[in-house]
């Protein structure tokens, strides 16, 4: 059995620049999701094929459910490259993961040591930092470009008294909060998933890890949509928080983050 | 901390790569699906409703031209029968002027007629009161030239025999 490592190992470098097997994984996630986005640019037309019309579907129904969350459809345009472009990724490096030769397939590091070629993007801190980073940075600069910097500014410092003032700080812990509860959950589930598989398929190599297997699909897909609605959610809040005095955008946050 | 982030792998040049490689998946989705998808989209909605607009607007205008059809037949319907009854009221005006021409020419025809036959009558009078007359005339004559008591029995029958060859 391959020793199971909370990092990403390196597998080689380019100039002083680490390439981790998590590093490449993402990158041939990318490779294949922009190569299906060419393919599917070119097959693009106002009668649909069956190829568009499943994008068609998907699309659809994502620009309902942010509608849903919004409020008006051309709020949910606007925001659904960011929103629908990290349920995508998450979604397709996870699956990726998954795939057979994934973590079985290994080669000789730098260092000497045996390790994986291939790791899943999201049992590496790297990638769901990154992830939860530019989220957050987002959803704040599209509250900035919606209230203003000064409301938004004033959402963090709130001088209309203590409470409020204290409950702006809050909010500003909250943000950092935000980067970490969204790393380390969609970390803590992929990684946990590729430990179970690995421990299951150390023990009982054949049959056995296949519900893990079908488990693993399921949690995938439901970490990317849990990623994808929290970032809906924060940024809902970001350009509505001014209306948001009742706290029902931190109901939503309560409720998605429980899942 | 930077102790914890070397133990759990976090490297800011592993982190940078992995967000450059976001961006970058987010900006060929962006260009070439999204912006075009999203169009293709708002466009067929567009046209859908486009369409469902002038399919109504179709409807409307339809139901105004069988409107106006059925006004128009019914107005046409009408002036028919004002025709109709305009040509009935001429014909029996004209009728009525025709028959009372006709009756006067008759009438004239018949006076001229009247006025002809009672002439003609005049005139055959005249001639038969003048005949009467020459031959009266004739009688007398004859009459004065023979003696009373000769004449009288041979007289009165020749007067009577000349009298009945003048009436045939």
């Amino acid at each position: 059995m391959q020793p199971i490592s909370i990092r990403a190992e390196v597998i080689f470098r380019i100039g002083g620049f680490p390439v981790t097997n998590a590093t490449l994984l993402g990158f041939i996630t990318f490779v294949l999701l922009a190569s299906v986005a060419l393919a599917l640019r070119k097959r693009l037309a106002l009668v649909p094929g069956r190829i568009q019309n499943a994008a068609e579907i998907v699309a659809e129904g994502s620009l309902d459910l942010m509608q849903s969350v919004l409020g008006t459809r051309r709020q949910a345009e606007k925001y659904f490259p960011l929103i629908f472009t990290v349920f995508l990724f998450v979604v397709s490096a996870n699956w990726l993961g998954l795939l057979p030769g994934v973590s079985s397939v290994v080669i000789r590091a730098p260092d000497g040591a045996v390790v994986p070629l291939l790791r899943s993007p999201a049992s590496d801190l790297n990638f769901t930092f990154a992830l939860a980073l530019i989220v957050v940075t987002f959803a704040n600069a599209f509250g900035v470009a919606a209230t203003g910097l000064g409301a938004r500014l004033r959402f963090f410092f709130n001088l209309k008294g203590p409470i409020d003032f204290f409950v702006g700080i809050l909010e500003l812990i909250s943000e950092f909060a935000k980067i970490i509860s969204f790393a380390f959950r969609l970390f803590g589930n992929i990684f946990a998933g590729e430990v179970l598989l690995a421990i299951m398929a150390f023990l009982m190599p054949y049959l056995a890890p296949l519900p893990f297997m079908l488990l693993e699909v399921f949690v995938g897909f439901i970490q990317a949509f849990i990623f994808g609605m929290l970032t809906l959610v924060f940024v809902s809040m970001a350009i509505s928080h001014g209306d948001d005095s009742d706290g029902h955008g931190r109901e939503k946050v309560g409720q998605i983050s429980h899942a | 901390m930077s102790q914890l982030a070397g133990q759990l792998g976090i490297d800011w040049r592993l982190l940078l790569s992995q967000a450059v490689n976001f961006f970058l998946l987010l900006l060929v989705l962006r260009i070439f699906v999204y912006k075009p998808l999203l169009k293709l989209l708002r466009d067929r909605r567009e046209k859908i409703e486009n369409g469902l607009m002038k399919a109504e607007e179709a409807g409307r205008r339809l139901e105004a031209a069988e409107e106006e059809h059925r006004r128009r037949l019914k107005d046409a319907e009408a002036a028919a029968v004002g025709i109709l009854r305009k040509a009935e009221t001429d014909a029996k005006g004209l009728e009525e002027r025709l028959v009372a021409a006709a009756r006067k020419k008759e009438a004239d025809e018949l006076a001229k007629i009247g006025a002809a036959l009672r002439a003609k009558e005049e005139e055959s009078r005249r001639a038969v009161e003048a005949e009467a007359v020459a031959f009266v005339k004739s009688v007398v004559a004859k009459t004065v030239e023979l003696s009373p008591e000769s004449v009288d029995d041979a007289l009165v029958a020749r007067a009577v025999k000349e009298l009945k060859q003048a009436a045939s």
